[in-house]
């Protein structure tokens, strides 16, 4: 057990801090919102917790308390969540196609600002994170729980007034106004939800991986992190989290699968390397067979899938 | 005085290559109503295509290592060829990706979605079939012209690099055919009226479905020659020049105004003299400045210096 643990212990923890930052993108999606702006959120977190470990809470030689990831954490999440508002606001007024870009814009200014300010390391970025724990695994001691609370929250959510008000702003925001519903107010919470649940995944991410850099906030991240709730399934919490898990492993279940014998030498080959192909290809099929991706609420009335008229988001 | 000069006709230079990237996603939100985030990977394919027209060869890295076409192309055929291999490749990703998607009319964020797949699966083909090293157009690229034209006089040299000026002079020629093309002809028109309404238009005969296409491969093909002549003039980095490019397009697209075809030049031409005039010690920041032009405009002004007010109807 503890060589299984040893060996994929950080597949693990990435698989856990996938489903979280799926779980971040479907936030706002849950109002019909296309906002790509959640891994600029999650690399601005990393950064902030990257910054702190290193040059404020770095004076003690012995070991990184963990109280100090969870002040992290708050802190990232208070950041990411007041700069969602303030993002927010001004963009939120934008819909559809102009959100997407408005958040591409977003997370490319934060990105080439970070690669020019000297406190974040430049192109270089900030290494030797310390780490509050012995090994990987550890660090489900953090994420997992994360995990299951978002979780709990999404599942409440999803049941309360404020769910059920954004589901009325993605089916139709102009009868959602006229029944009383706030649409602004209600999509600046879902977007700001999602940016705070992505900067507490960041601070995690940033001692998890040891070292920081503009790279992890870039467009083809976002991209990533899309194919997991867009394929899992934008309409129930279950999608983004089975997602983000299943995307995250891909990699390595390719690599395991292209190691098989008697595979042809190209296919293995193409199962190796062109594991962002196949990402590539999956986005594309599964926008035009799954719209609302393979996990729905109505999961067992599978022959809904070839009668259901309304095709969104 | 000299200094200013250069970066001007920098930002022309750049800024006209910008104006032709941007019409091609112009073209396609006009009629669809859909950005098509395929266009910057389009744009590196374009250059890749050129680059192999033109008898170059390829790295170790990748499928087809050390592979090379036996003919070598002078620039201007291997330019158009290699536009309009991007231009059927821009037709294919229509068939492929947005044409089921239209045919179940889904929201258009889907297709956003499916085009960004298509982005993906593009430019990790690349890097699958020829790696991911950069590649530079051979150094007598445009036959026998000096590198750089003095336009100052022998005392005060004002160089110019030839390359610019080919740059400005290609896009300039192809914003007028393309305004020719959409204004003054019978399949301009046609554009033009499912642009206005689709319905209306298949109703009074047009074929829609290959107007579209049309349209798809007029903005690959643009998005093509964009990508040649950035590369022409420095290099082809990588598999991923074209995203960088493709985002920044889409700052030109919303300065301008969607859907607008004057927007777009002058979007592209605004862009690109921004950036030439950004201060040397800020060059770090230059990337941010579209990001940055774009986010404000999107506050201040969502449908562009030259776009319609749009109207929201139930």
């Amino acid at each position: 057990m503890s060589e299984f643990f040893s060996t994929y212990g950080s597949l693990i923890v990435s698989m856990v801090l996938g489903a979280l930052l799926g779980l971040s993108l479907y936030l706002p999606l849950m109002t019909g919102q296309l906002s790509l702006a959640s891994p600029g959120f999650y690399a601005l977190g990393g950064y902030i917790a990257a910054i702190l470990s290193t040059k404020v809470f770095n004076q003690s030689s012995h070991e990184f308390s963990i109280f100090y990831l969870l002040l992290e954490m708050g802190i990232a999440g208070i950041v990411c969540g007041l700069l969602g508002i303030a993002v927010g606001i001004p963009t939120l007024r934008l819909r559809g196609i102009y959100l997407a870009i408005a958040t591409i814009a977003f997370g490319e200014v934060l990105r080439v600002v970070s690669l020019n300010l000297e406190i974040t390391g430049g192109a270089v970025g900030i290494f030797g994170i310390p780490q509050p724990f012995p090994n990987q695994i550890s660090y489900l001691w953090v994420a997992l729980p994360l995990l299951i609370v978002s979780m709990l929250i999404l599942y409440r959510l999803e049941r309360i007034r404020v769910g059920r008000a954004f589901i009325a702003i993605r089916e139709d925001e102009l009868v959602a106004g006229a029944m009383g519903v706030n649409p602004t107010y209600y999509k600046i919470l879902a977007f700001t939800l999602g940016a705070i649940l992505a900067g507490v995944v960041g601070a995690i991410s940033a001692h998890f991986l040891n070292t920081w850099n503009a790279r992890q906030g870039t467009f083809d991240a976002s991209i990533i992190y899309l194919t997991f709730v867009l394929i899992g399934g934008s309409r129930t919490f279950v999608g983004p989290v089975l997602g983000g898990i299943v995307f995250t492993a891909l990699p390595e279940i390719l690599r395991n699968l292209a190691q098989t014998n008697g595979l042809p030498d190209w296919l293995a080959h193409f199962l190796q390397d062109g594991r962002l192909i196949i990402f590539g290809l999956l986005i594309v099929t599964g926008t035009i067979f799954f719209p609302q991706g393979i996990v729905t609420p109505n999961i067992f009335n599978i022959f809904n899938i070839f009668t259901r008229k309304s095709k969104k988001i | 005085m000299e200094l200013i000069l250069q970066e001007l006709l920098n930002g022309l230079s750049i800024g006209s290559v910008y104006a032709i990237f941007a019409l091609g996603y112009t073209l396609v939100y006009s009629i669809l109503g859909i950005i098509n985030l395929a266009h910057g990977a389009i744009f590196t394919l374009g250059a890749y295509f050129t680059y192999t027209l033109m008898g170059g060869s390829f790295g170790f890295n990748g499928l087809l290592a050390n592979a090379a076409i036996p003919v070598k192309l002078p620039f201007f055929l291997a330019l158009i060829l290699g536009s309009m291999l991007a231009g059927l490749v821009g037709v294919l990703v229509e068939r492929i990706a947005f044409q089921p998607l239209r045919r179940q009319s889904a929201d258009p964020l889907l297709t956003v979605v499916s085009s960004l797949g298509v982005a993906v699966v593009l430019v990790n083909l690349i890097q699958y079939l020829v790696g991911a090293e950069s590649y530079t157009f051979p150094a007598n690229t445009f036959g026998n012209i000096p590198p750089a034209f003095n336009f100052g006089n022998p005392d005060h040299p004002i160089p110019i690099r030839s390359v610019q000026i080919i740059i400005f002079a290609v896009s300039a020629v192809f914003v007028l055919l393309l305004t020719y093309f959409i204004n003054l002809t019978k399949y301009g028109k046609a554009i033009q009226a499912i642009a206005e309404d689709a319905v209306t238009a298949s109703l009074l005969g047009i074929n829609t479905d290959r107007l579209t296409m049309l349209t798809f491969f007029i903005s690959s093909f643009l998005a093509g020659l964009a990508g040649t002549l950035v590369a022409s003039s420095v290099s082809i980095p990588g598999p991923y020049f074209g995203i960088a490019f493709g985002l920044r397009g889409l700052a030109v697209v919303v300065l301008g105004g969607l859907g607008s075809i004057p927007g777009a030049v002058l979007g592209g031409l605004v862009i690109g003299l921004v950036e030439a005039f950004v201060p040397g010690e800020f060059s770090g920041y230059k990337d941010a400045v579209a990001f940055a032009i774009l986010f404000i405009m999107l506050v201040v002004r969502p449908q562009g210096l030259l776009g319609k007010q749009f109207v929201q109807k139930v």
